[in-house]
This record gives C-alpha cells, sequence and structure tokens, in this order.
C-alpha cells in the first residue's frame, strides 16, 4: 500500500509546538552564522483510486497519472511523499489514515470520495494532531483543493455559444450535453447555463452513454437525423466521448453543422510535437473547438504548494479551485509543452 | 503632396508596428546579449583560444582513446518523423561496369537524414525564444527554405579542448539516491530527476575537479543505456529522461563552459520542473549563453575509465562540419588521455 517515502501547515498544538522548536533551532543556527537546512516535511497522499486504465473525476485521467503529478511536483520542493490507495473503500480509507498516524507524517492529503470515510479519517488524524488537506471532497475541518465542474462547464459553454454566434448567427441551432451526464451533474449544468445565457432560444438536450464511447455514435446519429437542418453545438463530459462524437458527426456527414468542446484535456486529445492528435496546432480548422482543461496530471503541483503552505503556518483558503481553462488547437502547445522534438 | 507624404509616414508607422519589426526590437529584452560582441555568431567556442587547446593538450598522458558516440544506424531512438536513412550506391559492381584495365570499383552512399539524430550536436540555430535566438538575433530575417543565413555551424571554432566527466550515476550511489529504472542493464537514474548543482559539485569533487573556462562538460547518467538497447527500449528512453534543471544550468553557464553532453537526448530533465515550461535547458544553455549541448553521446566508458584510472579529465576530439547554415550535425567524439 506504502511504495514510497519522501514533505505542514499544521494547525495543531503538536505541529505549532514542532515548528516553534524549529524556529529556535534555526535562529539558533543563524545566531552562530551556520547555515540552516531547509526544514523537510513528510506529506502523505492517499489518493482515490489506482486501478490502472480506470478513469477519475469522469476524465481520461488515471489515479496513476494523479499521483504522478505529486511526484514531479516534489521534485523541487522540501518534501518526502508518503502514498495509499483509498481505492473507494472506506475501511482501507481509514487503515491508510493509521498507518500516516503510525508513520509521524506531518501533513496528509486526503482524496476519496466518500463522505462517511472521511469522517472517520478526520476524526483520527485530528485525534494525532496531523493537519489535513482535502481533495475534490470535503473532510471535516480542512481545507478543500478541488476541481470546479460547474466552471468547467460554463467554459465549454461559452465557447461553443460564442463560436454559434460568430458562426451561425440567425441559423436554427441545438445544443447537446453527451457523456457521464447524471455523474457530473455540476458539469452538465454548467454548460447549459452558458449556453443559455448566449443564446437563450437553443433547446439544450442530455444524452447518458454512461461512460461508453461506443454509445455515442447510437445516441448521437437519431439526433442528427431529426434535425438535419439545424447547427449542432455538442459539449463532451470527457475527451473520449468529444473524439467519438467528433466521429459520429463525420459518419453523419454533419462535420460542416457542428461544433465540440470535450472536458479534461487529457493525452488522448492533445499529444507531443509529432503525435497528430486533435488538439494541434496545424489542426486548427477542426470541428472539435477545444476542451476544458482539469489538469489532473498536474494536481500536485497544485495541491503541494497548499500543503507547504499549511505547514509554514500560512493561512490558506477554505477552498482552492483547479484554474479551469479552455485549451484549443492555438494554445495546447503553450499550455502542454510538447517534449518530442530534442 | 503633403498628405500623400503624411500618409506614407503613417504608413511606415504602421510598418513599423508589425509583428516583424516587434521581433527585431523585441529581441534585445527576451534574450541575453553575447559576452562576445554583438556580431558574434560563434558562442562559447569563442573560449577555446590557443592557450585553452595546449593546456587541454596536457591531458594526453597515456595516449588512449575512448569512444563517446554511438553508432547511427536505423533503429536508433528518434522522435515522431524524424529519420536517419542511407542508401548505397553500388553500380559499378555490376558486371562489366568496372573502370579501365585495372577494373577499378567504386561505392558512395547518399544519406538522407535530419541532422539531429543520434550523438549530435545542437547549434546555436536551434533554440530561441519567439523568434529570438543567440546573441538577440531575430531570426525570422535570417532563414530561407534550405538553411539559415546567420548562426549556422560555419561559424564555430575547433572544440580542441579539455573534457571533464561527471559521473552522476556514482554521485547518486554514494549518497545512497540511486533509483535506477529497472529496465536499465547497468545502474541508470531515473527518468524525471533533476541534476542540482550539489549533484555537479559532488561529482566534480569525487575526482578532485575544478572546471575551467573552456572546458566541456560531460554527464554519465546511465539513461544512455536504455539508447544501447534499441530498438527495443526506444518508446522509454524517449518518455523522458534525466538531466539538468534550470539551477544547474545557470551555474555551468556561469563557469563559461563551451558545451555540456551527457547520454540522454535533451540533457535536460523531462519532464521539466515546471510542467508549463519548454526545454529551459535548452534555452538558458544555448540561447542566452551560446553554449554547445551535446545529445546522445555514449558516457559509460569514458565513466568506466575515470573510476578505474581516477581522472575525469581528457582531451576532447570533436569535428564539427562547416556545414553552411545548418542547426545541428551529429558527430563524432573521442577522449584521449
Amino acid at each position: 500500500m506504502i511504495d514510497s517515502v519522501r514533505g505542514s501547515a499544521s494547525l495543531s498544538r503538536a505541529a505549532l509546538v514542532r515548528g516553534g522548536i524549529a524556529a529556535a533551532l534555526v535562529s539558533f543556527a543563524v545566531a552562530v552564522g551556520a547555515a540552516a537546512p531547509e526544514r523537510r516535511y513528510t506529506i502523505a497522499f492517499a489518493n482515490a483510486m489506482e486501478e490502472p486504465g480506470v478513469g477519475v473525476e469522469g476524465t481520461g485521467f488515471t489515479g496513476a497519472e494523479i499521483r504522478q503529478s505529486f511526484v514531479l511536483a516534489a521534485r523541487t520542493l522540501p518534501i518526502d511523499l508518503v502514498f495509499y490507495d483509498n481505492h473507494g473503500d472506506d475501511a482501507r480509507a481509514l487503515a491508510n489514515a493509521e498507518a500516516a498516524i503510525a508513520r509521524k507524517v506531518d501533513l496528509y492529503v486526503q482524496y476519496h470520495r466518500s463522505a462517511a470515510g472521511n469522517a472517520g479519517v478526520a476524526q483520527r488524524l485530528k485525534a494525532a494532531g496531523i493537519p489535513v488537506l482535502a481533495v475534490n471532497e470535503a473532510v471535516p475541518g480542512a481545507p478543500l483543493y478541488s476541481l470546479d465542474n460547474a466552471a468547467a462547464g460554463r467554459i465549454a459553454g461559452d465557447a461553443l455559444a460564442q463560436f454559434a454566434a460568430r458562426t451561425w448567427a440567425g441559423q436554427p441551432t441545438v445544443a447537446i450535453v453527451i457523456g457521464r451526464v447524471s455523474a457530473h451533474p455540476d458539469r452538465v449544468q454548467g454548460v447549459a447555463e452558458a449556453v443559455r445565457k448566449r443564446l437563450p432560444k437553443v433547446r439544450v438536450s442530455m444524452l447518458e452513454t454512461q461512460g461508453n464511447p461506443a454509445q455515442v455514435a447510437p445516441l448521437l446519429a437519431p439526433l442528427l437525423a431529426a434535425q438535419p437542418a439545424s447547427k449542432v453545438l455538442i459539449a463532451a463530459t470527457d475527451d473520449a466521448t468529444a473524439l467519438a462524437a467528433k466521429a459520429a458527426v463525420e459518419a453523419a456527414g454533419r462535420a460542416r453543422d457542428a461544433a465540440i468542446v470535450g472536458h479534461g484535456v487529457d493525452r488522448s486529445i492533445h499529444g507531443g510535437a509529432n503525435d497528430r492528435k486533435e488538439l494541434d496546432p496545424n489542426n486548427r480548422a477542426g470541428i472539435v473547438l477545444g476542451s476544458v482543461a482539469f489538469y489532473l496530471d498536474r494536481m500536485g503541483y497544485q495541491v503541494l504548494p497548499l500543503a507547504l503552505r499549511m505547514l509554514r503556518g500560512e493561512a490558506i483558503p477554505a477552498r482552492t479551485a483547479t484554474p479551469h481553462k479552455l485549451i484549443t488547437p492555438a494554445n495546447v502547445f503553450a499550455e502542454y509543452p510538447p517534449y518530442d522534438m530534442n | 503632396m503633403l498628405r500623400a507624404a503624411l500618409i506614407s509616414a503613417l504608413s511606415l508607422a504602421a510598418l513599423s508596428a508589425s509583428p516583424v519589426a516587434f521581433a527585431q526590437s523585441d529581441c534585445k529584452s527576451v534574450v541575453k546579449a553575447s559576452p562576445f560582441g554583438p556580431n558574434d555568431q560563434t558562442g562559447a567556442t569563442n573560449r577555446v583560444t590557443p592557450a585553452v587547446t595546449k593546456a587541454a593538450a596536457a591531458e594526453i598522458q597515456t595516449g588512449k582513446v575512448t569512444n563517446m558516440s554511438y553508432p547511427l544506424v536505423d533503429g536508433v531512438p528518434l522522435f515522431g518523423s524524424r529519420f536517419t536513412k542511407t542508401i548505397l550506391t553500388a553500380t559499378s559492381l555490376a558486371p562489366g561496369a568496372s573502370f579501365g584495365e585495372n577494373q577499378l570499383t567504386y561505392m558512395e552512399d547518399t544519406w538522407l537524414s535530419q541532422s539531429h539524430v543520434g550523438t549530435h550536436l545542437d547549434g546555436m540555430g536551434h533554440i530561441g525564444i519567439k523568434d529570438c535566438y543567440y546573441n538577440q538575433t531575430p531570426m525570422g530575417k535570417f532563414i530561407n527554405q534550405n538553411n539559415m543565413t546567420k548562426l549556422g555551424l560555419e561559424h564555430l571554432k575547433s572544440f580542441a579542448t579539455r573534457g571533464v566527466i561527471i559521473d552522476m550515476v556514482k554521485v547518486y550511489q554514494d549518497a545512497g539516491k540511486l533509483k535506477t529504472n529497472a529496465a536499465c542493464k547497468k545502474p541508470c537514474i531515473d527518468k524525471g530527476t533533476v541534476i542540482t548543482v550539489a549533484d555537479l559539485q559532488a561529482g566534480l569533487k569525487m575526482y578532485n575537479v575544478t572546471l575551467r573556462e573552456g572546458d566541456m562538460v560531460f554527464i554519465h547518467t546511465g539513461w544512455g543505456d536504455l539508447f544501447e538497447q534499441f530498438p527495443a527500449q526506444n518508446a522509454l528512453y524517449n518518455s523522458g529522461e534525466p538531466g539538468l534543471g534550470k539551477e544547474a544550468a545557470n551555474w555551468l553557464a556561469g563557469q563559461k563552459v563551451v558545451g555540456v553532453g551527457n547520454d540522454t537526448w535533451a540533457v535536460e530533465v523531462i519532464p521539466s520542473e515546471n510542467p508549463k515550461e519548454a526545454f529551459p535547458v535548452h534555452a538558458i544553455l544555448l540561447t542566452d549563453n551560446g553554449i554547445h549541448i551535446m545529445e546522445n553521446v555514449r558516457t559509460d566508458l569514458i565513466a568506466a575509465e575515470a573510476a578505474s584510472t581516477r581522472r575525469a579529465t581528457f582531451f576532447v576530439n570533436m569535428t564539427v562540419p562547416k556545414a553552411v547554415g545548418l542547426t545541428g550535425n551529429f558527430v563524432a567524439i573521442d577522449a584521449i588521455q
């Protein structure tokens, strides 16, 4: 369960005492003119799920990619990491917290999609004086870093609506949200809100695929056939669905009538200089306008600096949201620099 | 007439604000000025003076030559559309095609290749920020369909200087922090590992070496073991690498070295320290400091030699063709001790 070891604004008394001692030692070292070594912290990251190939948060990213982002981010920080896999299981999440307590970690990053499980973990860690930083699901008493699904949806919806207003003004237009619509109501609602804000007359329909891209064409084709004279705005809840929607639209001969935006920006939709993926600077006329970045492959770079601030006694916001952004062929290389060109 | 002149003046003013003009003037704020003067196209090889070469020659004590190049052949790790291909012309071996009474025959090659393949050198024209290259050169003005008209390899001086091998594998082993990759047959530092200033200094201290102005620095990471296994480990080799972080690159630039090479495909750590930055070490060394980068260098043999002889310095034997307007080229490197 634990893979490697190596980085709290602990607000607990124990941590404050530890911090005070450390501060006193630093003062002493400065007083005698010695170079004080930078204090290193041990931070535990209990990941939600690391099942190979299983996407998280309704995107194409895996738990392993999230974990790797912590490894990479820690390289330049005074942090040693301890990893746990909660595996979506409350008992396992609690056992992981117990193991981290026994290991005397300085801070615990908890990523577990269970309110009940998180309550138990919070209770144990609080008793042990270990501060907690929650990821994507609230933990009682802990600051939260999380995706903002509603904001991401609004970015996607607005991109589609702007495109329609610019390109198809005055033409009959429909909007579709397709993918895991029931699992991500905030994301879906965000899309619908943004489309209706700019295009109040456009009807927004939902198509549920249960996350199976193979269901996209069977669901989309009849709708396209029923709307032969309409332009179609498609918001896909993930990138695999966006690519499947593109294929379905092309198969229906309606590529000129459609615009698509995905969510996630995983490697299936963007690549390196030689990958020739959908979001590519050389593919600016494609019908996939872009995808809203979720940065799950960079989560460590967002979370660990917050954890360090906590450990150093700084105040952090009760909630910090992922800075979602629309990634298009025009900015994909700036946002995800390719490194397959030495 | 006056109106026409005003219109012309306004048009000129508008042109001066165009992107081309912007790039030209902006390069002074984008790229550092060369320490070798505003017209310099030679870069750090300016440091290879006769005195530097003469001092380096003193490194030749036993005459032992150690190869530092990998073979350039079909199947070595390349990227995407990159290729290197040879075609042999052997027509005179056909019956009756030999020349003269003495039946002389000949063969030659056509080499179709991109220049940044195998063991190779990155020239001044390889990397820029926007369209600004070494010595604040607005490169958009100095390219045509075939080559660059500025900063080409023909401007480089000789690399006849002292080389220094830093055995980073040994540094990491001695520090008890080596995390090798299971695919490496010999110990290697895993991809994504950031080589720091402290690491470099530890490697130099290991063999009591102090860097001198004009040195070429080679770093053995062990990652080249995957290159040697071509084609089996090409995908892994290309998927990332251990290498220099920005701080270490700036430190090396401060040592006024001529070039930096190692047994990886980009010399710098991949993925980068900041995931939103592209090849920052390339820009530090090449674009800002005119320091050459050598990639896919075979470093294991000279690292082993240093371990057995306790000598980590040598005379560098490396030639770069006077290839006009090229951004880089494959090179052969030998270490002579």
